[in-house]
């Protein structure tokens, strides 16, 4: 952990802010959810790192897609994931939003989130233990640093890939589009 | 002259340092209560640094300027405000304008909430005024007890009558009370945080903020939380030196900071209901006291 060094928060104190207060939306999508209170609480007190869950996506800037993601669930994590401002970062716990997990045949759970809204990083497991988290957010710090965790920008420039694939699955999307359609590389 | 303008640019830079590492102290101070280890006491600087690099997205013209008057409303709230015998802006009835300004902040708050237009918004900014209306009365019975008792609304004067451990606190017992009585509700912390209540109202009037408006709120919350403390200070503790100043506001913060660790939220009902009750009768009494012997 490089929190205290001042030289690169000279350099890069852009990078480092994201890297070191990554505000969670506290958004429960399905049975993963029960992990997160003991690690935001006192047993492995998760704001050490400067990991916080709020209230509101306008003010996250980290996403955990816990668990199964129904239908229903896909079309509020959307609308979610859109409101959160830039740049953004999002993390699949468990294996159903991986490849569906046990839910591989279900009519109503999607089997691939990455198809939908571009993800950054997978926790695999059914259930990924409280620790799994902090792993996870160790990983996502490297990506930040090397400049691998991009998946806000390949939402702008993919927008169209993502909408129709968000389309096929719901017909006619009641919000309109959030970036042009029209893009260089579809 | 030149001493005065100096003083204008360095005091609210001397409450920004300090309101910031009030944030800071109380993540700390609530973690260690709570038997955790909590994030380093810089980490309010690193979420700062964060939200100012984020992008953020505007409402509206009126959405931008209400936080801006509200952050301004705190900062000259800030000059008036004697901290450690320094304040630059100070005249003879500056307690009155002090009380007038602090209507800014929450106003700009509630200007700023109305274009974003989310119903939350609009909750957490009722609750606000409902809550201001709660705390304001037995805040201006103990002022004006101050008032009476030092015969001056000039708070230079009345931190001056309280030189030599004379503090306010000795002849007016029953007002001071109630201002603590009432200090979790004005600076917004547990048992009084309904305005801003995460699990409820998804943060309140802050839903909409993202990014820098969100950088601006917290540097209007840490101006706003100097202010509370300050004030307590200048009528109740005898002012000091500014070194003594910070520990008596730091003393007055911690108290303040262990009934929010431990204490679970009010309904805005059951806060009225206090406000009115308790404190605005240990004020009452205070003031008819403060009437006859002064």
């Amino acid at each position: 952990m490089d929190r205290t060094s001042i030289k690169k928060w000279f350099k890069a104190p852009d990078k480092m802010g994201h890297k070191y207060s990554l505000w969670a939306v506290y958004f429960c999508t399905g049975c993963g959810i029960i992990e997160v209170p003991p690690v935001i609480t006192s047993r492995w007190d998760a704001e050490r790192f400067g990991v916080i869950p709020v209230a509101t996506p306008r003010q996250a800037n980290l996403f955990l897609i816990t668990g199964y993601v129904s239908l229903k669930t896909l079309k509020a994590i959307i609308r979610t994931y859109e409101l959160m401002p830039d740049p953004k970062y999002t993390v699949g716990f468990g294996s159903c939003p991986i490849n569906g997990g046990m839910y591989w045949d279900s009519y109503n759970t999607i089997k691939h989130l990455d198809k939908y809204i571009p993800v950054d990083g997978w926790i695999s497991g059914c259930m990924p233990r409280p620790e799994a988290i902090f792993i996870a957010v160790t990983h996502l710090w490297t990506m930040i640093d090397k400049g691998m965790a991009t998946g806000y920008i390949k939402y702008r420039e993919k927008y169209r890939y993502y909408r129709q694939n968000q389309e096929k699955l719901f017909g006619k999307l009641e919000w309109p589009p959030l970036y042009p359609m029209e893009d260089k590389n579809g | 002259m030149v001493i005065k303008a100096v003083w204008i640019i360095v005091l609210p830079i001397i409450a920004f340092i300090i309101g910031v590492f009030f944030l800071g102290l109380s993540r700390k101070v609530i973690a260690r209560i709570h038997r955790r280890y909590g994030p380093p006491i810089y980490q309010p600087v690193i979420d700062l640094i964060k939200l100012m690099n984020q992008k953020s997205i505007s409402h509206g013209r009126l959405f931008d300027m209400g936080v801006i008057l509200s952050l301004a409303g705190s900062i000259v709230l800030v000059l008036f405000i004697p901290f450690g015998g320094i304040a630059p802006l100070s005249g003879s009835g500056d307690f009155l304008v002090v009380l007038y300004l602090m209507l800014l902040a929450p106003l700009g708050v509630a200007l700023s909430g109305g274009e974003g237009a989310n119903p939350n918004i609009s909750i957490g900014i009722s609750r606000k005024m409902m809550l201001s209306l709660g705390y304001e009365v037995p805040l201006l019975f103990s002022i004006l007890a101050v008032m009476t008792y030092y015969k001056t609304t000039s708070l230079v004067e009345i931190t001056k009558a309280q030189q030599h451990l004379s503090w306010g606190v000795i002849y007016l017992p029953l007002p001071a009370i109630a201002y603590f009585m009432i200090l979790p509700a004005m600076l917004g912390i547990r048992p009084f945080d309904i305005v801003s209540a995460p699990q409820e109202i998804s943060s309140g009037p802050s839903v909409e903020y993202g990014g820098r408006y969100l950088a601006l709120m917290t540097v209007e919350h840490a101006f706003h939380t100097f202010i509370v403390l300050a004030l307590f200070v200048d009528l109740f503790l005898g002012g000091g030196n500014p070194f003594t100043f910070f520990v008596k506001m730091l003393v007055v913060f911690l108290l303040g900071l262990f009934i929010h660790a431990v204490f679970p939220r009010f309904r805005i009902d059951q806060a009225i209901k206090y406000c009115w009750k308790w404190p605005s009768i240990l004020a009452l009494a205070g003031l008819v006291i403060a009437y006859v012997v002064a």
